[in-house]
């Protein structure tokens, strides 16, 4: 991967010729390039290349690319926050991450004499995590969500700049529980390419084990959130149960029901043998006909599925403006899923599951999720027929300054870049699949009503403590 | 429906915590102050079937006014300082704070040491603390249970 240093015109155009020619937008972030201010935007494209374009931002300003692509809003506003650069053009440039500013700063203006405003949070009514919501309303009608999130900063990518590379991925992975495995095999994988390492078979095999174990606790609990958001108890209380079953499988297949500590750079550790992993398909095949079942009697309760359909729509073109990924994208009928192109994992042949009615609704992401923890659990009895061993990587010879690794979480694309120092982490960013579809929450919920607000946010069902880090 | 009632009872007091006989409760006010949502996810799974809290007694209640205990999350970020000591503020008395996870007790904490305030016994009095990375959902129940019968509250 090349990344030359452009000036702040030709950087404009280049990004603005490679999104014409079908790249989409994947993360941007401040470094600093041989002590030089840099912002570098990452691309991708349909077949899994990736490239960075790479800024100068000696100037302390460089030219936005938001008005090119919207999902690089909150990327380009974190930059501000974080390391002072500006965006011109970016305009208002909104704080993100910055919490000592003014309300008026962050609030959207809206005139009239019938607006009002509903604030919300930090401290939720449930058991939910820290973020404040400013709903700008009209009785009951939503004209627009200010989200404030970043309580939850603890500067985990600034505590992992410095250490050495294998040390970092603790604090990289521990961004958010609900998924450890994607963001440590993200980081795995960068780290991987700066050293020249190909993980063998068998080590591909164990972290994609790992990713869709991950996955299928992750989609039972939406599945169940979505019946709470409706107050759908019996629904909410059985997906709890099932979501137990499979982080107690977790539990005994790696010693932790979240499966921390369960990946690493360079290899894997994870040792079962045939006995345990027949046993974890028999208790995958009890938790596929007992999930089908409680799904069955779901489809079926008409008052909990007529609350669904059109609300909290996001469709194709919104979700590929907004640089919506995974579930959510894939509901509104945007087919990606980086579990096509990743050929450092073992998902020869996959193909995600797609709906007969792709209408980006609470409904379709919801039945999304359903219909794709079938190919997951598909995958999961593929690969857990016979024992699993540790296993090593191979080296490529070919080592590298910028790594990067590209992870579908249950949440949809997570990235992480990894900016070498020697034997150490110089400059990182995780850029979570919740991170990119925050924005889409806040689209959805325009012009709904105000109740509906608890569903549409729990049909995305996403992770505060990855986005703030 | 009646298929999924059925199922659930089947699931209902599979555990090994001891029989509902008490006749006490305690509110609890969830803060999250910085985790990873690994506490939250237990958390959720106490209140679940399985575990049950709420055949205890004990029962997550929506706003700190209504709480007798506040379980805070997470290491404490400075940006959550404020809301924790206004929710801690508005609980009546008697009241009592406790630190679920290791984040909040103040072990193997990550992050970057300007954005963590420390531990939660150096903000607010700890009654109670639930180690676990995260602590899982029968340890969290078993140890309000334990906070309930030794208390004097």
């Amino acid at each position: 991967m090349s990344w030359p240093l452009l000036p702040g015109d030709t950087y404009r155009d280049v990004v603005k010729a490679a999104l014409a020619d079908g790249w989409t937008f994947a993360g941007l972030h401040a470094t600093a390039d041989n002590g030089r201010p840099a912002v570098r935007a990452l691309l991708s494209s349909p077949a899994g290349e990736l490239r960075l374009e790479s800024v100068d931002a000696s100037g302390l300003t460089v030219p936005t690319i938001v008005d090119l692509a919207a999902a690089a809003g909150w990327d380009e506003r974190e930059a501000h926050d974080l390391y002072g650069v500006g965006f011109n053009g970016h305009e208002p440039l909104r704080p993100l991450v910055d919490h000592d500013v003014a309300l008026a700063r962050f609030v959207t203006s809206i005139r009239g004499a019938d607006p009002y405003q509903v604030a919300v949070g930090p401290v939720h009514a449930g058991v939910i995590e820290s973020g404040h919501f400013r709903f700008h309303v009209v009785g009951d009608l939503i004209l627009h969500v200010d989200a404030r999130l970043f309580y939850k900063h603890r500067g985990l990518e600034r505590a992992a700049e410095g250490l050495a590379l294998a040390d970092a991925l603790p604090v990289v992975a521990r961004a958010c529980a609900g998924c450890w495995v994607t963001n440590a095999v993200a980081y795995a994988h960068a780290c991987e390419e700066l050293l020249g390492l190909a993980p063998v078979p068998e080590l591909a095999r164990a972290r994609t084990i790992l990713l869709e174990l991950e996955r299928v606790w992750n989609t039972l609990n939406d599945i169940g959130a979505t019946c709470a958001g409706a107050g759908l108890a019996a629904g909410n209380n059985r997906f709890l149960a099932l979501t137990d079953e499979a982080r107690s499988l977790n539990a005994r297949l790696t010693g932790h029901r979240f499966l921390f500590g369960s990946v690493r750079v360079g290899g894997s550790d994870l040792d079962l043998d045939a006995q345990e992993t027949a046993d974890a398909r028999e208790a995958l095949a009890r938790i596929k006909r007992d999930s089908s079942r409680a799904w069955r009697e779901i489809l079926f309760n008409g008052s909990f599925m007529d609350r669904m359909p059109d609300i909290g729509v996001v469709d194709a073109r919104a979700a590929l403006a907004l640089g919506v990924v995974g579930p959510a994208a894939r509901a509104a009928g945007v087919p990606e899923d980086v579990r096509t192109v990743s050929p450092r994992l073992a998902y020869e042949g996959f193909e995600p599951a797609a709906l007969r009615r792709q209408s980006g609704d609470v409904q379709a992401r919801l039945e999304q999720r359903a219909l794709e923890l079938l190919p997951c659990l598909d995958v999961l009895d593929r690969l857990l027929a016979g024992p699993l061993r540790p296993a090593p990587t191979d080296a490529t010879g070919q080592e590298s300054l910028i790594g990067v690794g590209r992870v579908e979480s249950p949440r949809g694309a997570t990235t992480c870049i990894v900016e070498r120092d020697g034997d150490r982490v110089g400059r990182l960013r995780l850029r979570t699949g919740s991170y990119a579809n925050w924005p889409a929450v806040a689209y959805a919920a325009a012009n709904n009503l105000l109740p509906d607000f608890p569903l549409i946010n729990k049909s995305f069902e996403l992770c505060y403590a990855c986005v703030d880090r | 429906m009646l298929t999924l009632l059925r199922d659930l009872r089947k699931l209902r007091r599979t555990t090994a915590l001891p029989a509902p006989d008490r006749g006490r409760s305690l509110a609890l006010r969830h803060v999250d102050c910085g985790s990873c949502n690994g506490c939250e996810h237990e958390l959720t799974l106490a209140s679940g079937p399985t575990v049950d809290i709420g055949r205890y007694g004990l029962g997550i209640v929506a706003s700190p006014r209504h709480a007798d205990l506040l379980l805070v999350t997470g290491p404490v970020t400075t940006r959550m300082l404020d809301a924790l000591l206004i929710a801690y503020e508005a609980m009546p008395e008697p009241r009592r704070v406790a630190a679920l996870g290791n984040c909040a007790i103040g072990i193997g904490v990550l992050g970057t040491e300007d954005e963590i305030v420390g531990p939660v016994e150096s903000v607010l009095p700890v009654d109670l603390r639930i180690p676990g990375c995260p602590p899982q959902p029968d340890e969290i129940a078993a140890a309000l249970l334990a906070l309930i019968d030794g208390g004097d509250a």
